[in-house]
């Protein structure tokens, strides 16, 4: 099922190419020296890839120098870059022209990563996959679409590429193009610039869920959209809560002030009402149906909204009260 | 990590269950003693915001929220009581904390913030942190929504 997956004119580079290479050849002697029996399944087509890698490889380099060639500009500055940046170069530049080609050198370097690790992980893939999928198709468009554009800024994206080529070794800016699906495993095509080891594609998604709640929170904190950046996100949800919080407490004070008041209004309230239960809807009917025997004649068309109802009785208002108080607070809220 | 993204559901119940919820508390404030008693402000002001926090976290949810559940055994813990909660299906915190998923320094640094704030923090992952909050600033504000109009409806005119 692999054979589908190579495919030697479309072949490019990646950077982790000089990796991959001495990988393969580290391979190739263990599998030789070891019983194919230790590993699975994947072996033998590692062993297949690899051989035919061990004959193409000539081939692959000749046709990706020609590429870069005909491609011209900008390998000057770079002229006694080893031959691994460069192919890191012509890899860029090839690989914005081949939008989703296909990468078996990738796939070994995948597929050696998942052999050596162990496969204990593979679970974890297969979980992994609707994350995967989704970013797939994310990662697809933008291919396309930075394939299409860039085509146009041949020669300013290649001296980038060489400048970041000489700069930086480590993955996470390897100009990887698009990665060949493993199809026992994940399903996984990395972004531009992104490197696809499995810790890497763990910390995107795990950001990326943490962006998405941090959105959310966005929404809810008022005066949050103005500040971009987590940083600053943060620290006004940082403060709204801490105001809130001192808000209880203010009003807690309040309410500690007017004490009495308060006492007299719970006495009058509770003694009145029936055992309470937390459910929503019944709490507005019990309310209107209760008798108020004790608090004299109140009528209960006289409990309006307003909180500042005019009753007679000293008793009887602080009823009303809290009862009005009850309907505002349920009621009169506009949220 | 690795399940689908569930739509974040921060629901929180209406005011009237606010209202309801920190009435009764208050009302057994009451009952439990001595507030005609000649206390101190200070004790006072404490009973009642402990007893807005635990109404709240009753109201929100009771148990099924992490933050609240923190925080009703933090109040219980304070009483001496013991209190049980139904066990969760699932016990996450341990092999969060194994697998040291919480990199990323410069967010950490508010994360832990955020982590003291929130009751019940240092155990999540900052995702769930994050849900935790959210649901917890709903709750909060209705609390205070609801103590404002009590004290409003109090006030002497």
């Amino acid at each position: 099922m692999l054979e589908g997956l190579v495919s030697p004119e479309n072949l490019s580079l990646s950077s982790m190419d000089m990796s991959v290479l001495e990988r393969l050849k580290w391979l190739r002697q263990q599998q030789q020296k070891q019983v194919v029996s230790q590993s699975s399944d994947n072996s033998p087509e590692l062993l297949q890839i690899l051989q035919f890698h061990e004959s193409n490889n000539d081939e692959l380099l000749q046709s990706t120098f020609s590429h870069f060639q005909m491609l011209g500009s900008g390998f000057g500055p770079n002229p006694n870059m080893g031959f691994g940046p460069s192919r890191e170069a012509m890899d860029g530049c090839i690989s914005r022209r081949s939008s989703l080609q296909m990468d078996p050198v990738d796939t070994m370097g995948f597929m050696l990563k998942n052999s050596e690790e162990n496969r204990t992980i593979s679970s974890k893939n297969k979980r992994k996959s609707e994350v995967k999928r989704r970013e797939e198709e994310k990662t697809e468009k933008k291919i396309k679409v930075a394939a299409e554009t860039e085509s146009n800024m041949k020669g300013k994206s290649s001296m980038s590429n060489n400048t970041e080529a000489s700069s930086d070794t480590s993955k996470e800016t390897s100009k990887g193009a698009s990665e060949i699906q493993k199809l026992d495993y994940i399903h996984v095509r990395s972004r531009r610039g992104q490197a696809t080891d499995r810790h890497s594609l763990a910390e995107r998604a795990r950001r990326e869920k943490i962006s998405k709640k941090m959105k959310y929170l966005q929404d809810i904190v008022p005066g949050c959209k103005k500040v971009t950046g987590q940083a600053g996100m943060l620290d006004e949800i940082i403060n709204y809560v801490q105001s809130l919080q001192t808000q209880v407490e203010f009003l807690s004070m309040k309410l500690a002030v007017l004490n009495s008041e308060l006492e007299l209004a719970l006495h009058a309230y509770f003694t009145n009402l029936p055992v309470v239960n937390a459910s929503k809807p019944s709490i507005m009917v019990d309310v209107p149906l209760f008798p108020l025997d004790q608090q004299g004649s109140l009528d209960l068309s006289v409990i309006n909204l307003s909180q500042t109802t005019s009753i007679e009785a000293p008793s009887a208002s602080w009823e009303t009260q809290s009862r009005s108080l009850f309907n505002t607070s349920s009621l009169g809220f506009h949220y | 990590m690795a399940s689908a993204d569930k739509p974040i559901n921060t629901d929180v119940p209406e005011k009237d269950v606010f209202t309801l919820h920190f009435l009764q508390s208050l009302s057994n404030l009451r009952r439990q003693n001595t507030f005609n008693s000649p206390e101190k402000t200070n004790d006072r002001v404490k009973k009642i915001k402990k007893a807005a926090y635990v109404s709240m976290a009753r109201a929100a949810g009771g148990t099924n929220r992490l933050w609240s559940r923190a925080l009703l055994r933090r109040a219980a813990k304070e009483n001496s009581k013991v209190v049980r909660f139904p066990r969760r299906k699932k016990r996450v915190t341990c092999l969060r904390r194994r697998r040291s998923n919480r990199r990323d320094p410069v967010e950490e640094e508010e994360a832990e913030r955020l982590r003291n704030l929130v009751p019940g923090g240092g155990g999540m992952e900052t995702s769930k942190l994050m849900e935790e909050t959210a649901h917890y600033i709903k709750c909060l504000s209705m609390q205070v929504k609801v103590m404002q109009c009590l004290v409003d409806g109090l006030a002497p005119k």
